[in-house]
């Protein structure tokens, strides 16, 4: 040894198989995140309705999926409902029969649950006057919220939703005890077999880092784009030129107030 | 002259009345907000209400397009009897537009894009035609050089100069201003105010809440004072102003313009 903790030829040699662990990780985060955010819009307008027993319906939804922790759930689906016959002989077995289609069950699950409440505070922070100013308006309450308070929510929720996603890729690292070959598995197998702690896991922890700060900068990118509206965010003036340039034709002839 | 005297030249001519409001009653909970409203506006007709706060003048307009529910009486717009109907309440939304205290612009987009939405939406113009209309409107109000700017970008008396042109968009044939002048800064009342007037001498029928007496004596056919949920005094503005005849007048028109 070099006195290093890595072994850079066994990180070399390693790079193909976590490469495929990372797939399957990118795939057991995309595909929850898109429906476990199709399944928390439905959810989320139960929980804000004025009909009581929906909102409470949707409500007892949230408390159980996020208050479950999602090792727990993941056993419960992938052992748990096996128990079950009549599960075992219908249709669904397809899915549940699998470790993968139990996981994207439980991950979309847990991750709904998240987004319900995500949505729900985003939504609520859309200013009164503003629907208020949409509905005399004459806008149709349909039209309202895909024009008015969605395009507003998902700019007072995209914080939320950054740390939510980031801290669900991470989660994804438990798919493991259900015998998925995620970037933690394959990371995991190396070290059984070769002995070395650190490379494998240092390894996988870079992939994990990577993977992360590309959604960070991805979401920087969205974040900044939807804000270009701000006054203080002048910067993004740069990322479409033929508006700064506008910009400063117009603010020549009339008075600029910051 | 007390108590919303009725306008002679529109008895019996309803078809020359923009909106009729009688027994109009509304209350918060146990707090009655609006006690028995009679009031009859001719079409081109301009009114002022003013009165101290809470007297009722903001719940009162805002009944008038069912941003508030009224509990009891009647009020018909246009020759339409206001419902809880939904199809009934866009109906009248169509006819009568709206200028708020705080603007309440759609922060996310720009001034001509405030403009568009609406007609778009509600009337299904081109993206092309509802930029030709917005650019009219946004030439009334003298902010043509502005259009592509974003409200965060604009000084108050623009902003609220972009929401007058956002209502006139949708070519209401009523327009009702709820303390247009309240939020601004001393130095741009009288930009906002040379607009309404301009509007004023363009015929439009008009219910604007305002404490700018100025503006009342120079505009309103006809001022309207309320206190505690009712009509106190209504007349000319002549008269108003020089021979107010209840106490409760003479003692807030004292207050207001010492």
């Amino acid at each position: 040894m070099n006195g290093l903790p890595i072994d850079p030829a066994l990180a070399w040699g390693s790079l193909p198989a976590l490469f495929d662990g990372l797939k399957v990780t990118v795939i057991l985060t995309a595909l929850p995140l898109l429906l476990g955010l199709a399944l928390a819009f439905p959810i989320c307008f139960a929980r804000m309705s004025s009909r009581r027993w929906l909102a409470l319906l949707a409500e007892a939804f949230v408390t159980f999926f996020r208050g479950a922790p999602l090792l727990i759930l993941l056993y419960l689906v992938y052992y748990g409902l096996g128990q079950i016959e009549a599960l075992r002989e219908g249709p669904f077995w397809i899915l549940f029969g699998s470790p993968f289609g139990c996981a994207i069950v439980a991950l979309s699950l847990n991750h709904a649950a998240y987004m319900v409440e995500v949505l729900r505070g985003s939504l609520l922070a859309v200013p009164h006057g503003i629907v208020e100013a949409s509905e005399a308006l004459g806008i149709t309450r349909r039209n309202i919220f895909i024009w008015v308070k969605m395009p507003l929510a998902i700019r007072y929720g995209l914080k939320a939703y950054q740390n939510e996603v980031v801290s669900f890729i991470k989660g994804t690292a438990i798919v493991s005890v259900v015998t998925i070959t995620d970037l933690t598995a394959v990371a995991n197998s190396i070290f059984e077999q070769t002995y070395d702690p650190f490379t494998p896991i240092l390894c996988a922890a870079a992939f994990y880092w990577a993977l992360v700060n590309l959604i960070r900068i991805g979401f920087g990118l969205w974040g900044r784009w939807l804000n270009r509206h701000n006054a203080e965010g002048v910067a993004a003036d740069v990322l479409v030129p033929g508006r700064a340039a506008a910009l400063r034709r117009t603010s020549d002839l009339g008075q600029v107030t910051p | 002259m007390t108590m919303q005297a009725p306008v002679p030249a529109a008895a019996g001519e309803p078809g020359r009345l923009a909106i009729t409001i009688s027994g109009l009653v509304k209350h918060y909970g146990s707090h009655r907000a609006l006690g028995g409203i009679d009031l009859e506006v001719r079409r081109g007709e301009r009114i002022v209400i003013c009165g101290p706060s809470g007297s009722g003048k903001s719940t009162l307009i805002r009944c008038i397009n069912a941003l508030e529910r009224h509990d009891g009486g009647s009020i018909v717009v246009n020759g339409i009897r206001l419902t809880a109907d939904e199809g009934t309440v866009q109906d009248i939304r169509q006819e009568v537009g709206m200028v708020f205290q705080h603007f309440n612009l759609f922060p996310h987009l720009t001034a001509i894009e405030n403009c568009m939405l609406a007609p778009q939406l509600n009337r299904g113009l081109t993206k092309a035609r509802a930029e030709k209309l917005a650019m009219h409107y946004l030439e009334r109000v003298h902010l043509t050089d502005q259009a592509r700017k974003y409200p965060s970008r604009l000084s108050g008396g623009q902003q609220q100069r972009v929401a007058i042109a956002r209502a006139l968009c949708m070519e209401p044939r009523i327009l009702l201003f709820d303390e247009p002048t309240s939020a601004l800064d001393p130095e741009m009342v009288n930009e906002v105010l040379g607009v309404m007037e301009e509007l004023a001498a363009s015929g439009v029928t008009m219910l604007c809440v305002t404490h700018e007496m100025g503006f009342a004596r120079r505009v309103a056919d006809r001022c309207v004072f309320m206190d505690h949920g009712e009509i106190v005094e209504s007349g000319d503005a002549a008269s108003f102003f020089e021979a107010p005849e209840s106490q409760r007048l003479r003692d807030f028109l004292a207050q207001i313009l010492r």
